[in-house]
């Protein structure tokens, strides 16, 4: 059985920055890996390069059986993956609904975008009282619902998410990781956690690997990883 | 002064069209289109060419006039501004290329077209008495046209999909990749909208004044200030700014001697972006 989504020896280069030399990993259908490191570890670059933001210098990406990358953007969110990309991008000119129906924009079945934007919003109430608002007035927390939100619109069978608990106090953060777990249990989304917050994305994920500089140090099954004494010392403060 | 009034409503609501059109390609392409009185001008001779040399109706030239110089835009974003885009980022690079197409397409247009001034046969006969004033019929059908078109406009970037992802893009182009958008053909088509637009305004204008090939020029020239006045990239300023500039432009050579109006407004318009250098209304459009 092959892995739904794998990434083969890949390398992201920014002219002559190496920020990804020759990474590999695999993820299973249904389920939450994440990639923890340092801040310029290449954590962001492999995401971009995923979703065809940034083109690989080498390397393959897999996906349902089929090679993506050289790909463009438009294509690969077709195929059925998002990401809610670092700094979270949300339009901020933009009322919070058009932000989540910018998420469906290449759904065509009215009646269930309109159920799925009616679900998130009652996932996320404070989004709701919020709909008319220009989407640049929210809070960091909630600018967040909305850059997950939208990235759920399009119905992912693959999410990837970079870094989502950067700067969102930490009621929120515990707000949002209750959702990626109801959003990979309840509709079977794999998913790939991006995270300084090491002890979050542990806890969250079933396998783990650390990056540094531009390669995987180490990988394992997380609680594996959390009792790791290096992992421990490096990343989870002792 | 209703007759000054009822003018200003005319050229106005023509240059608001005018405005919104070089607004769309600065939102989203960052690119200040200095070719876009060309593209007017073009406008105005494709409707002579079907209304008065094919004997062709007029509005059918108009909507010929919004298509053609549509897909000429479509065809300079892919051709020009897309290729050069890709290999500079400086802002210079682009105005260049911009005022260089203007020359261009203005020689095309001596060639193709020749010098004489062109006109249509009067899109309708009469007059209209409005509060006191007498109007030609033609310039009321000129003012409603132009308004519902404005209307259209508005109501498909603000509450059709692919308005929605056209002011995605203007904000953030990234992100709308990663909404599934395809941001070559997006930018080619709001390119192309934003010179339709040039070529609607001067196709609905020809019916007005007669059109010239050295007509662009002032009003790539009118269509900046316009947007200086209004904000850049606003699609509500430049409404504004359209009927600013109307208003002065009327007023203007309603009272003064001709050549005065233009040096006046200029000193206006320098004085007032001192004062609020981004317009009126100056904020990235949503
Ligand atoms: N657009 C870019 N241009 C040049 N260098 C970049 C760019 N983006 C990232 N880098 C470099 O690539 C390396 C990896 O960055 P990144 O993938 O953002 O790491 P992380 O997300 O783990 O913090 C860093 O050294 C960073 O400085
Ligand atoms: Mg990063």
């Amino acid at each position: 059985m092959s892995a739904q989504f794998s990434i083969r020896d890949l390398a992201v280069s920014y002219g002559r920055v190496r920020a990804v030399k020759g990474v590999s990993l695999t993820a299973g259908e249904g389920q939450i890996i994440s990639l923890i490191g340092a801040n310029g570890a290449g954590k962001s670059s492999i995401l971009r390069a995923i979703t065809g933001l940034t083109a690989p210098e080498s390397g393959e990406i897999w996906f349902d059986g089929e090679r993506i990358d050289g790909k463009g953007p438009d294509q690969i969110v077709a195929r059925g993956v998002a990401m809610v990309p670092e700094g979270r991008r949300i339009f901020p000119f933009m009322s919070v609904r058009d932000n989540l129906l910018m998420g469906a924009y290449r759904r065509k079945d009215n009646a269930g975008v309109a159920s799925d934007l009616e679900g998130i919003l009652t996932r996320f109430p404070r989004l709701r009282e919020r709909i008319r608002q220009q989407a640049g007035s929210l809070s960091g927390g909630e600018q967040q619902m909305v850059a997950l939100g939208r990235a759920l619109m399009s119905k992912p069978r693959l999410l990837l998410l970079d870094e989502p608990s950067l700067g969102i106090a930490p009621i929120i953060v515990r707000e949002i990781a209750r959702f990626i777990t109801s959003i990979n249990r309840d509709n079977g989304v794999s998913v790939i956690l991006v995270e300084q917050n090491s002890r979050m994305a542990l806890k969250l994920s079933s396998h783990s690997y650390v990056l540094e500089t531009g390669k995987i140090a180490l990988s394992g099954p997380s609680h594996e990883l959390a009792e790791n004494d290096d992992v421990r010392r490096a990343y989870l403060g002792g | 002064m209703t007759q000054v009034m009822l003018n200003a409503l005319v050229v106005g609501t023509t240059y608001a069209l005018i405005a919104l059109g070089i607004t769309i390609i600065f939102s989203i392409m960052k690119v200040v289109n200095f070719a876009h009185g060309q593209l007017y001008m073009i406008g105005g001779f494709v409707v002579y060419y079907f209304n008065v040399v094919f004997g062709l109706p007029f509005w059918f030239g108009l909507v010929m006039s919004f298509l053609i110089v549509g897909l000429l835009g479509v065809a300079m974003e892919l051709f020009l501004f897309r290729p050069v885009m890709l290999r500079v980022k400086r802002e210079e690079v682009t105005m260049l290329l911009a005022m260089g197409t203007a020359v261009f397409l203005e020689s095309l247009a001596l060639i193709v077209f020749g010098e004489k001034q062109r006109g249509v046969p009067p899109i309708a006969t009469g007059i209209v008495e409005l509060f006191g004033a007498r109007l030609p019929t033609g310039r009321i059908v000129v003012i409603v046209v132009a308004a519902m078109l404005i209307a259209a406009l508005m109501a498909f970037i603000g509450y059709t999909k692919t308005g929605r992802a056209l002011r995605a893009m203007a904000q953030d182009r990234e992100a709308t990749a990663l909404q599934g958008v395809n941001l070559k053909w997006l930018s080619a088509m709001g390119f192309g909208l934003g010179t339709g637009l040039a070529g609607l305004s001067g196709g609905l204008l020809v019916a007005i004044f007669a059109v010239h090939t050295g007509a662009g020029t002032a009003i790539s020239i009118k269509a900046f200030l316009m947007i200086m006045i209004g904000g850049a990239g606003v699609l509500s300023g430049a409404i504004l700014g359209g009927f600013v500039l109307g208003f002065l432009e009327s007023v203007g050579y309603a009272l003064l001697p001709g050549s005065l109006t233009f040096l006046i407004i200029f000193l206006i318009v320098i004085c007032f972006l001192i004062v609020r250098p981004n317009g009126i209304m100056g904020k990235p459009w949503g």
